[in-house]
This record gives structure tokens, sequence and C-alpha cells, in this order.
């Protein structure tokens, strides 16, 4: 039986955010008890916490890292209505050899929001040095360094309205200079008369404007988690959305003559609603293969077969009690037909449990 | 209320039983499904309840409470509709000598008892809520102490309650008391909701009047969270309300619900999560509610709505709320983590955890990471085992970018790295064009890899006439003694098709390497397309003698179908041959007969015949296609295999600008970067490497090399793709520039040889650079040894003195490794430096940069070094 390696985290409170640095060597993690934490890798694969501190005076939403040749640069938001651009320096560390917790400075605190900031991100790296904020008054504001050995100077380039509150947003990860920077935002307003919950903005070279609200997929449930696919060259971009479900929209080029931005269309719906609400969705590096978790404690992989349909390849469980007594893999009957448009499910089932190995356990 | 009303609640001190109660009371034990005892039913996945007692004497029961003290047994007050509070147990238990069970708490006056609380920490106190009675009070409370129990809370007196059925305090005189809740943390404080009007605070040492309190209607179902005292919630029809009574004029938060609220329950193990209840409904609303500072208005406060749907899993799509679903109560276990316990109208009872939302992530290092409840990480990684069943591909690209996929000089070998047997073949094909193309068998036509379609096309303008196609009639080799023949076409131009196609010159030749390979039916197909039908009929008999060869009768009874051959149209022969043929499951042998059975030269079935290969389709209509058949042939199955992204279509493209949307839809399918970009870097005249998509291409899949720490292979690849281009040169990066003149040194240097700066002088020729090569002025001193640039390092003159007497190749590890001791190095911030060998030295044991009061720390800036490259295995 396979199971996951576990990590106490040691956080007092709810996690909200889990982000892997650019080469996935470094980990940080944030949380309600309003700390950041950041991990990194040993030799043997273990992670050890390096560096642990309050960083906000609310709930920490959530935390990003920007491409490390601009440093070791954290970005979080929280619900005390600021964003703040972390740096880590070489402070008084003792010798090597020695343990010691490394040093994480504030270098700007982001103070224009007046309500909840719901998330971060920083743009590709081929921008400059750039970040994207949103938050619940439905703004979203686009800030970049324009100096980028100078951390602590941020200049506020764009805001944008949105009508409604936001809850995540994305960029995406096209290297190629025929597509205009790009954010997709997701939003979780409850009523469903306040239209399509996704809208995708781009930058002309003067302004964002929204070029597409995705209103024929007719998004009207709140949006949790937003994420374009890495590009990897394809011809059009892919954008995994959680909201009651998980759905990946395709943006491809729209037919000549046509006067749409995008060609828009859904190419994977959830089927079922096992997994009920969807909370985040991510991606692998090649953008082949979708992770999502919702609120059955479960954690699905999506990937598409040759004629571009969508199947659940496997339901990982993140629950250790349940994994604990000895129930058959078989007697789960809550995973049945998994999603897929015309396809069978062959979804298998893994048990993941809690081990509690002293080397994953950092001391401290 | 229509008949009764089923309610459940988890022992407060019992972590696996419960009560339920409606018309009768019933005790049940929870308890792990493997050692379920009988007459237990499956409240979830896991667990099972399996009911202890019940009691039925009290048919009047309004409300339950508990009796929050360690015990073995489960003793519940019960607050009954006449107003009476009786002390109950299930059979003899140790609270029968205590005289408790049994024990009834009357009020003056009978009215219905609306609610009934034991108090958490002071077990001997219950409180009770009446209904309204003019001359009496309507909260009671009820002191146990004068019944002795064994752990003697003795030391509080009231003395008002002489007799244990006096109350010992009384609240609220003709109100009504619709609901209330005791503090943890102040143990004498209790919160009523009274008379549909207010929120009231008592303080029972000084019951007289009440400590705070709030005008509202909401005074239904009066909830204090067990983790924050000073927060509760209330509900009144379909409004819930969140209260802190530090602040308690006005509601914190205001829920509005769709119909009328039932119930409302903080969690009692995590901070802030209120799970509530909706009347008919059968799903529980939790809400996960942000604090905020008290007094602090501008702050919205903030919540997360969810809702969870316990005891419907597996009914697809989740919402078919029948009546008798629907939930009637819920109850958090007081101590399991989001535990909670269920019933409905019918009566069932659903065990059931409540997740914490997942957060996750997935790595560009293959982890895939997401939290557990809020204290747990858990992974996965690529070393387990799992890993390899969700996300092979990453692993194959890393796997193959790690063995030199791509890389390798003749093109052929780098199909045997790929799996697809898609890759072998066209990589095969890659070599086999560039072959013929080196050896002049098929002109270049600018490209490298010239497609079937190039070839030909005949040059423009030049009108047809040394290579005009001459149809001539292939004689069927003396079979039978038939006089037929098949039009065959012929030309220079389609000549060379054929060889881009694999059918060499000499098909003799070739179609021997078929049969050697063990083709047979291919090779005998190809010998029939050739009008070489005894050869075919050889060929096939060596395949049915070969013991390798899965069916060899098949094949002996097709070769006995084939020497039958006649070309009568009405011939039996050829009726069962087109009867028979779809029963051939070889895609070859199918095509065979259609060919031989092909009337008027219509040979449709040969040319859409998908499993054969491209290569032998496109040689087959080369051979027997008129010349506009031909190329409209050639154009639709260029736009299929275009469409289809296979790649066997660049065997009709050739690497022109027109297999761009062909790999483009090959990617897009598989998501491939790695075989596209090598193909483009290989293959690919220069102008096409600098078309757009072919440039993402490139940069895709290089930002995936570095992003694995792949940077050596990414070197590989840029090598190989400079090649392709070889005019631009990169630019030199860092020059060095002496101090005072600001020539750079090492641009002198080059003039004089490569590597003789570095190079400790050899023995013959004494050429020491310690100073500028153009003014003379000494380079700068190492940090270290304070000698002078360009002098030899320590390090080195001792190696080279051990190695002297050995010989060591130039460019072996060792050679290298001194040369490197004696370069420049420089910390990029503060600029001091010295010998590579030395600052290596130095900084093993140091964090400070060597030069005296500067308080650099110069290794520990770059984190990037610490990033270290995936070896090459």
């Amino acid at each position: 039986m396979f199971e996951a390696k576990s990590i106490n985290a040691e956080h007092k409170d709810l996690i909200h955010d889990v982000a892997y640095d650019y080469y996935g060597q470094r980990m940080a993690t944030c949380s309600s008890d309003q700390s950041v934490k950041v991990w990194d890798q040993d030799e043997q694969k273990n992670w050890i916490l390096s560096a642990n501190w309050k960083a906000h005076s609310g709930s920490v939403w959530k935390v990003t890292w920007a491409h490390p040749e601009f440093g070791q640069v954290l970005a979080t938001c929280s619900f005390d209505r600021t964003a703040a651009i972390w740096e880590e320096i070489i402070g008084e560390t003792p010798p090597q050899g020695e343990r010691g917790l490394k040093t994480w400075i504030r270098r700007t605190n982001l103070v224009d929001s007046r309500t909840s900031v719901t998330d971060v991100k920083f743009g590709p790296k081929s921008l400059g040095l750039q970040l994207a904020t949103c938050s619940t008054d439905g703004v979203i504001r686009i800030y970049e360094a324009p100096d980028v050995m100078n951390l602590s100077q941020w200049t506020l380039q764009h805001e944008i309205q949105c009508k409604q509150q936001c809850s995540c947003l994305t960029w995406s990860h096209s290297f190629s200079r025929l597509h205009p920077p790009m954010i997709a935002v997701g939003s979780d307003d409850n009523n469903p008369a306040n239209g399509s919950k996704v809208a995708i903005y781009e930058y002309s070279g003067i302004r964002w404007t929204k070029t597409e609200s995705l209103a024929s997929i007719g998004i009207n449930e709140p949006v949790h988690d937003i994420a374009f696919a890495p590009n990897l060259g394809r011809s059009y971009h892919l954008l995994a959305i959680a909201t009651k479900d998980v759905r990946i929209v395709t943006l491809g080029s729209p037919p000549e003559g046509s006067s749409q931005r995008f060609d828009v269309q859904l190419t994977a719906q959830q089927e079922d609603n096992l997994s009920g609400t969807v909370w985040r969705v991510s991606w692998n590096i090649l953008g082949t293969i979708l992770a999502s978790s919702g609120d059955d404690g479960c954690v699905r992989l999506w990937k598409a077969n040759y004629m571009n349909s969508w199947k659940c390849i496997a339901v990982l469980r993140g629950d250790g009690t349940q994994a604990k007594s000895d129930t058959s893999t078989s007697s789960m009957p809550t995973m049945g037909q998994i999603a897929a448009p015309n396809q069978s499910s062959t979804t298998r089932y893994y048990k993941l449990g809690t081990i509690t190995n002293p080397n994953q356990v950092p001391k401290y | 209320m229509s008949g009764v009303r089923l309610e459940v609640l988890w022992s407060p001190v019992h972590p696996d039983k419960f009560v339920t109660w409606g018309t009768d009371i019933n005790l049940f034990e929870v308890k792990p499904i493997k050692d379920a005892p009988q007459s237990s039913f499956k409240i979830s996945e896991t667990t099972v309840a399996h009911r202890l007692a019940s009691n039925s004497s009290s048919p009047y029961v309004k409300c339950v409470d508990i009796y929050p003290h360690h015990e073995a047994d489960v003793l519940l007050a019960l607050g009954q509709i006449n107003g009476k509070v009786v002390l109950t147990t299930f059979g003899p238990t140790v609270f029968d000598c205590l005289g408790l069970a049994g024990k009834e708490l009357v009020p003056r006056h009978g009215r219905q008892c609306n609610t009934v609380a034991w108090n958490p920490s002071e077990s001997n106190l219950i409180a009770a809520g009446l209904e309204k009675h003019r001359t009496d009070h309507s909260v009671l409370l009820w002191d146990l102490q004068r019944c002795p129990h064994s752990n003697g809370h003795s030391s509080h007196h009231a003395p008002s309650s002489m007799e244990p059925t006096r109350p010992s305090a009384e609240l609220g005189l003709s109100e009504t008391a619709h609901s209330l809740a005791w503090l943890r943390g102040q143990p004498r404080c209790l919160m009523v909701g009274l008379n549909n009007k207010h929120l009231k605070l008592f303080d029972f040492r000084d019951p007289g009047r009440a400590v705070s309190s709030t005008p509202t209607k909401a005074v239904y179902g009066l909830a204090v969270d067990p983790q924050a005292d000073h927060r509760l919630a209330s509900f009144v029809e379909n409004q819930i309300y969140v209260w802190d009574t530090r602040n308690f004029e006005k509601p914190v938060l205001f829920l509005s619900q769709n119909k009328p609220v039932s119930k409302v329950s903080w969690c009692p193990t995590r901070n802030n999560l209120l799970g509530t209840l909706q009347r008919d409904s059968t799903c529980i609303g939790l809400y996960d509610i942000q604090p905020t500072m008290v007094g602090n208005d501008e702050v919205e406060p903030s919540f997360l709505e969810r809702a969870v749907l316990p005891g419907v899993t597996g009914v697809v799509g989740g919402v078919q709320a029948s009546a008798a679903g629907a939930i009637t109560s819920f109850s958090w276990h007081p101590t399991h983590e989001n535990r909670l316990i269920n019933i409905n109208l019918s009566g069932n009872l659903t065990d059931y955890t409540v997740f914490e939302r997942i957060t996750l992530n997935w790595s560009p290092s293959n982890h895939i990471v997401w939290t557990h409840g809020w204290r747990t990480l858990k992974t996965v990684c690529d070393k387990d085992p799992i890993y390899s069943t969700i996300d092979n591909e990453a692993m194959l690209i890393k796997k193959r970018a790690l063995s030199g996929y791509g890389l390798s000089t003749n093109l052929e070998e780098n199909g045997d790295l790929a799996e697809s047997k898609d890759l072998k073949r066209l990589w095969r094909w890659l070599q086999l064009s560039a072959t013929l193309v080196e050896e002049g068998l098929v002109p270049n036509n600018n490209t490298g890899h010239p497609g079937v379609r190039s070839v030909l096309k005949k040059p423009e303008g030049s009108q047809p006439t040394g290579s005009e196609t001459s149809n001539a009639h292939g004689p069927w080799a003396e079979i039978n003694a038939c006089h037929i023949s098949a039009r065959v076409y012929r030309s220079e131009e389609r000549e060379h098709a054929l060889q881009l196609c694999g059918w060499s010159l000499d098909r003799d030749q070739f179609l021997g390497q078929l049969e050697s390979a063990g083709y047979y039916s291919r090779a005998a197909a190809i010998a029939v397309f050739n009008l070489r039908l005894p050869q075919a009929v050889n060929i096939l008999r060596k395949g049915a003698e070969h013991p390798r060869t899965t069916s060899p009768a098949n094949l002996n009874i097709v070769a006995v179908a084939l020497s039958g051959f006649s070309d009568d149209k009405t011939s039996m022969w050829r009726q069962q041959c087109i009867a028979s043929k779809q029963y051939l499951t070889d895609p070859y042998l199918r095509v065979m007969f259609a060919f031989l059975t092909a009337e008027s030269e219509s040979y449709e079935e040969v040319l859409e015949e998908n499993e054969v290969t491209v290569e032998d389709r496109v040689a087959f209509a080369c051979c027997f296609l008129s010349d506009v058949k031909l190329s409209e042939y050639l154009r639709n199955l260029t736009a299929k295999l275009t469409d289809e992204g296979d790649l066997g279509g660049i065997l009709l493209t050739g690497t022109t600008l027109e297999c761009i949307p062909l790999l483009q839809r090959f990617l897009d399918r598989t998501g491939d970067i790695q075989s596209i970009s090598f193909i483009a870097a290989r293959a690919f005249p220069p102008h096409l490497l600098k078309e757009d998509s072919v440039q993402e291409w490139i940069s895709n899949y290089r930002n995936l090399l570095d992003s694995w720490k792949l940077w050596t292979q990414r070197a590989h690849f840029d090598i190989a793709l400079s090649a392709r281009t070889e005019s631009d040169k990169p630019p030199q990066q860092v020059f060095v520039s002496c101090n005072f003149c600001a020539k750079s040194v090492s641009a002198f240097m080059q003039g004089r040889g490569r590597g003789l700066f570095a190079r400790v002088p050899n023995k013959s020729k004494v050429c020491k650079i310690t100073s500028c090569p153009n003014c003379r002025k000494p380079l700068p001193r190492c940090s270290i040894c304070l000698l002078n640039m360009g002098s030899a390092s320590g390090a080195y003159s001792v190696k080279a003195g051990s190695t002297t007497n050995r010989t060591i190749e130039p460019g072996s590890n060792s050679d290298k490794l001194a040369e490197f001791a004696n370069w420049f190095t420089w910390c990029q911030s503060c600029r001091h430096g010295g010998h590579a060998s030395h600052i290596m030295h130095w900084f093993s044991e140091h964090l400070e940069c060597p030069v005296t009061a500067c308080a650099c720390r110069c290794m520990s800036l770059d984190f990037a070094a610490k990033v270290i490259s995936v070896p090459v295995v």
C-alpha cells in the first residue's frame, strides 16, 4: 500500500496556500495563524523548516515565489488588507554546520486595497518584476518594481475594476511575443445573477482591458481557484477553474474573420459532484495533468487522452485516520462514475496514510 | 411541528457515545467497522453504531443535555413539556447510589421546558429555560450539590436552596426563555435569549441584573463558541446572527438563509467554524468566519461559506433532497477534529468528518503537496512508485533528456531513445532523407530533409520534357500466362519520392531487408506492388516457414491464394478474394488483395488503408496514380495528417513551413515539447528556426530544462541549436579589464594563444602574466596569498609537483582542476577576490570576505550557487 510522506507543518491554524519556488526546491506555506513558513529540501529530499515569521495581522491567504533571477523573493497577501514583498537576507546566521533560521525581511507593504487581498501572483519574468493582486472589493492591481535590485520600491501601474469581488487570479505562462500578457481572475460572489465569475484581461501595451468573460461557458457559481496551464508551446491556452466542479477551458485562436478575441471551448467538466465544492487546482509542469482538491477530502488527478477528453486518473485520499483502518479499496462506493465526457472511468484509488517518521519532522 | 423531531447529541465526555431522542431516548456506541458487534448498523465507511440502551419512560421530552463530568455512565437531564427537569440514566448506574438518577426538578408552575443545560465546569449546576408564566421565573438554576457525588463539588452553598427541589437561583420573572448557553471561561455566566426581544448575559454571582444585553429577535438556538467565549451565534427564522459580547450592541455578522434555521453550533475543535442547519435540508452549512478586531468598523467581517452533504455520498448530484433525507439535527464531536454526527427524518444516522479545505500545489520537480487537516502536509514525489502511474510523461521527458535524446549525431539513434513508434519512424526518416540528400540521390530543395511533395513538384516554368511521367504497362511477371498489365507511372521525380519513402532503388535488396527483419507481409505486398507476383509468393512461403511467424498457416494459405491469381474479371478467384479479404487481420495482406482485385485503376482501398504506413501508401500512389490524381491524393493526405498531428506527415511536407502546423498539432495533442524542439534543432533549416512558433517551442523547452536544473542538457541543446546557425556566434560574456588602462586583459591574452594566461608556464617557456600585458601595471593581488593574480596558486604547485612524474594526458580531470585553481574569481558585490582555489578554501570555513574589514557575506549571497545541477547518469 502506498503512503504519502507527511510533514508536520506546525501551523497553528488552517494552511491556506503552499507555494513552490521555480526549481521546486523550496516551499512556502501560509496560514490563518498569520505566519509564513519556508521549507528547504535537503539532500535526502526531506523538507526542513528554514524560516518562520509572523507576516501579517490577519489570515495570510496566498504566498508566491518570484523567479530566482530576482533573488529569493516571496509575496504574500492577507485579510489585513495588505500584500507584502519579502526577501531573504543573509543575516546573523551562525557559521556553517549549525542550523540557523534564515531571515526574511519585509521589503514593502502594498496597502492600496481597502479590503482583504485575496490573491497575489508574480507576472512572467519576461515582463520584468511585476506583481498582480486582487481583493474582495473587486480591484486587480498591477505593481511593478522598476529597479529589480531595489525591492522596496513598487509602483502601482494599473488598477482594474472588476464588477465583483475577486477570489483568485492567474497569469498566463506564455513566452511568446505573439501573446500579450494575460490575467484570468475568478470571483467567489454568491449571486448567480451577477453573471460570469471568470474574466480575462489582456495588456495592450497601454492598459489592461477585459477581452473575455467566458459568458458562453456560463460559470455562475463561486470560483475558488483558477490556473493557467504551463503553455509549453501549445497553440492555445488551457485554463482550469475550481468552482462547484472542475472545469477546463481552452482559449484558442478564433476562426478567421471572427470578432471574438478567443475561440472559447469548455474542454472538460467534471460530470459527477462527488468531490463537492472544488477548492484548488494545480497543473503539472507539462500542463498535461491537473490536480484538484475537493470537499470530500480527496485530491483528484485529471488527464486528457488523445481524444482530448479528460478523465480522472487517480484519487488520492488525504485522510490519515481512514487509511489506518482496514477498509479495502472496493468498499468505497462514493467514487463511482468519474467525469470525462464519453469516457468510462478507470479510476484507481490510493490510500494515503499518516506516517510519523521522525526524519520528516523538523526539530527546532 | 409535525411528528416528533429526532435529535442527536454526542456525549461531551464519552468519545464513542451519543444519544438520540424523539419519542424515546437511545444510547449508542460507535465502533470501528472491523469489530462491529451484531445488530449494529453502519453510520460511515469506517464506523458502526450499536444501540446500548433505550429509555422510553419519559414520553414528553422536549430537550436533553448530558452530564458533562467524566463518569463511566451517561446521566441525562431531560427537559419535559410540563416543565420538569428529570435526571435519568440507562439502566442501573453509579448515579443511582448518588440519588441522582430519577431526581425530578419541578418548577412551581408547570409549563413547557424549552431548554436545559448543564454547567460545563461546575457540573452540579443545571439551568433550565421555560415558557412564560405570569408569576414565575423562566430561567431556573438547580444545584445538585446537596446530592453527594463521588468527587464532591461541595464548596458552593447557595443560601436560597434549602432543598434540592428548589431552584438555587431564578431569573426572568414573567418572561420566556427560548434558549440558554453557559460560558466556558466564566463558569457562573449564562447567556439567555428572552421574550423574542433580548439576549442577556447573567452572572449568577449577581443574578439581579444582566451583565450585558442586546435587543434582538434572534433569541433561538444560542451557541457559545467553545474556543472563544465572547463569540456566540443565535438565530431567528431564516437569519443567523453572530455576536461578540465585547461589542454586544450589534451583531458581528448576519447570515441570511433560504429556509428557517433549526440549529447552529460551533465546532469545538476548530477556530471560527460555525455549523448551521436549515429546516428540510440535506446539507449542513459551514461558515468559516474571519475574526475581526473589536470596534474596527472599517473591516467588513468576512466568511467562507460551505455546504456539506453528509449521508448522500454516492448519490450522483447529491441534491435529491427527499423529505425523508432531510437532516433534523447534528452534533459536533467534542474532541475529534471536525467530526459530526447527524440524524435525518427517517432516523438514519451518519457519522461524518468535515474535511478541511485542501490546498495543493504541484512543483516543477514533480512533487505534489497538499494539506491534510491544518497541521499536516502530505507529499508525493517522483521517487514514489505511485508517481509513475500519475505522470509518466514528465518522467519520460526527463529520462530522455538525461540519456541524451536528440543529441546523437546519427539521427536514427535518437529514435532508439524514444519509446513511441511514431517518433522512431520519424527519426529514421530524418536520417534517411539526410543520407539521400548527401549522396545526391534526391534534390535538396533548400531544406535538408525534402518532403515527397516538394520533390514531386516540377521546376517552375520548365515544361515537362525529359522528366515527363512515362506510363509503362508493366507486364505481370509470368503467372498463369496472363497478359494483363497495370498502368505504372515512372519519372525521375517519382523515383526520388519512392526513395524518400524508403523504397530504395535496388528492390531486391530492399525486399530482402524487410524479410530479414521479419516483415513478411509487408515485403510481399511491396513485391506485388512492384508487380513481382512470384517473388511475393516466395516471400510468403519463407515467412510461413520461419519459426517466429505467429500464424504460419495463415501466410501459407495466403501464398496459395496469391499464386492462383487470375485477372479474369469474372473468375471465381477474384470473387472469393473480394469476399474474404476483409477477414484478413494483416493490413498489408488486405491491401495486397485489394490491389490485385482493383477495378479500373481505382485504388482507394489501398490508399485509404490507415493501418498501412504513410510511406508505403505514398510510394504506392507514386507508382500507380496519374499526375493529377497523385497531387490531389497527396494534398488531401497532407491535410489529413496535419489535422491529426501525425508525424508520418513529415514525409510529405519535409522540413518546410508546411510541417510547422503539423508539429504544432502533434504538440497540442501530446505535449511532447522535447521531441518537437529537437526535431527543430536537428533538422530545420536556419530560416525555419526563426519562425515565431518554433522559437516558442525552443524557449519553452529550454525553460523546462532550466527548472529541472538540467543545465548541462540545456547547454547541449543550445549547442545543437547553434550548430544549425553557424553565423551568429554568441558574444563573449565577461571581460577582465586592467585597473589602470581599462584594456581587457583576457582579450589581449587571446592573441598569444589560449590558456597561456591561466596556466602555469611550462618549463620551457616561462611567461609570467602577473601584470597587464598592455600597460605593464601589476594585476590585483589575491586576497589570500597576497600574490599578484596570474601567479600560481599554491594548491596547483603541489598538485603539479605530485603529478609531474605521472603522465597526465591533457584534458584529464586533474589537469582541468589545476587550471581552475588559478582562475580569477571575485565576489560580485564586494569585488574582492583571488585565486579560485584559495577563495573556495576560505569560504569552506568562513562566511565573511577574506579582505580585512569587509563584512560582505560573499558566498551566501548567491542562492543559485546552492542549486545544484542534476548529474548526468
